[in-house]
């Protein structure tokens, strides 16, 4: 199980390091509305695969559930979740919640 | 310690080059079909069918909550049919394609995540000549390993700023279960033409992996053959 807070708090957590890696500050002071993915976005598609990988561990540390965030099920939505940090947060809750 | 995954590694080239990196202090988890591989208190064999996607995430996960990394991955588990193109079934057809490329397209998606949380590793993709030459009688298992060998250059071009070598090492003819069944004056025909007239062993072809691993030469996205080509 995870809470809403705390999924947002893993990714802001996580994209502040990314953000550090790549220095970038827009990732390092991200926000709820910061974009992640696509037009205006401040992540290429090597740096969403970076932070991909990384919430992925960061959840099973944080609550020892195995997901997969870029599955079908996310990549089929009308609205991606990787557009931006709250929809990113939405869907981690979603879907360490629905194991 | 250096820890590896070799997919096919029970027999053939896959054990051959297990046991080379177990003496050399690397601790390798195999994936086979069967628990059975080198006997070494540092091979652990993992049961895994590597067409199954899930079961290939779950041996992956089972390996990291022991493991601190990955460093290496040899995909090497493959499948073999000769036949003429017009007389292959396609159940044969999408059987090669699922075991040869299918599998090792698995294996990295499940690795590749951890290697790039890791901003590094290496993975090797074990192929054949039979792809360059386009050899007759053999079109659905070339059409596997070309599948294969593309997606080899694409890997190593999305992987490689994330610190990921990805390459290919590739044989003709070696003696192991795969070419039991095709006839000797064609294989003696194929190593003439790739100039290796006494054919390949298992050990040479493990001999070649093991020193590619070990200089650590290895140019993302290249396909070194052992061989003339």
């Amino acid at each position: 199980m995870i809470t809403r807070p705390q999924s947002l708090a893993l990714v802001l957590k996580r994209l502040h390091h990314l953000g550090k890696e790549l220095d970038k500050a827009e990732l390092q002071n991200a926000q709820e509305s910061t974009r992640l993915f696509g037009d205006g976005s401040h992540l290429d598609s090597m740096g969403l695969v970076t932070l991909i990988a990384d919430l992925e561990e960061d959840i099973y540390r944080e609550c020892g559930a195995r997901v997969t965030l870029a599955d079908e099920k996310a990549m089929s939505r009308l609205t991606s979740p990787f557009r931006r940090v709250n929809l990113l947060a939405d869907y981690i809750h979603e879907v360490v919640n629905a194991r | 310690m250096p820890t590896a995954i070799i997919t096919g590694s029970s027999a053939g080239i896959g054990k051959a080059t297990t046991l080379k990196l177990l003496n050399a202090g690397w601790r390798v988890h195999g994936f086979t079909r069967q628990l059975d591989g080198a006997a070494h208190a540092n091979y652990i064999p993992h049961q895994v069918d590597v067409t199954n996607e899930s079961a290939v995430q779950n041996a992956v996960a089972a390996i990291l909550s022991n493991e601190q990394s990955i460093d290496l991955l040899i995909n090497n588990a493959g499948t073999a049919s000769m036949n003429a193109l017009l007389l292959t079934p396609g159940s044969v057809a999408e059987n090669l394609m699922r075991v040869n490329y299918l599998g090792a397209f698995y294996c990295i998606q499940a690795v590749g995540k951890q290697m790039v949380r890791q901003r590094q590793g290496r993975i090797i993709n074990i192929t054949t000549v039979a792809v360059p030459l386009a050899l007759e009688g053999e079109a659905a298992y070339v059409a596997s390993k070309a599948a294969l060998d593309a997606l080899t250059h694409v890997a190593a071009k999305e992987l490689s700023p994330h610190g990921i070598v990805v390459a290919g090492l590739g044989f003709g003819p070696i003696p192991t279960q795969l070419t039991r069944a095709v006839n000797a004056a064609k294989l003696a025909e194929l190593n003439q033409s790739i100039g290796r007239t006494n054919g390949t062993a298992v050990d040479e072809a493990a001999d070649f992996i093991f020193e590619a691993i070990r200089q650590k030469n290895l140019e993302a996205g290249s396909i070194h053959y052992l061989g003339k080509i």
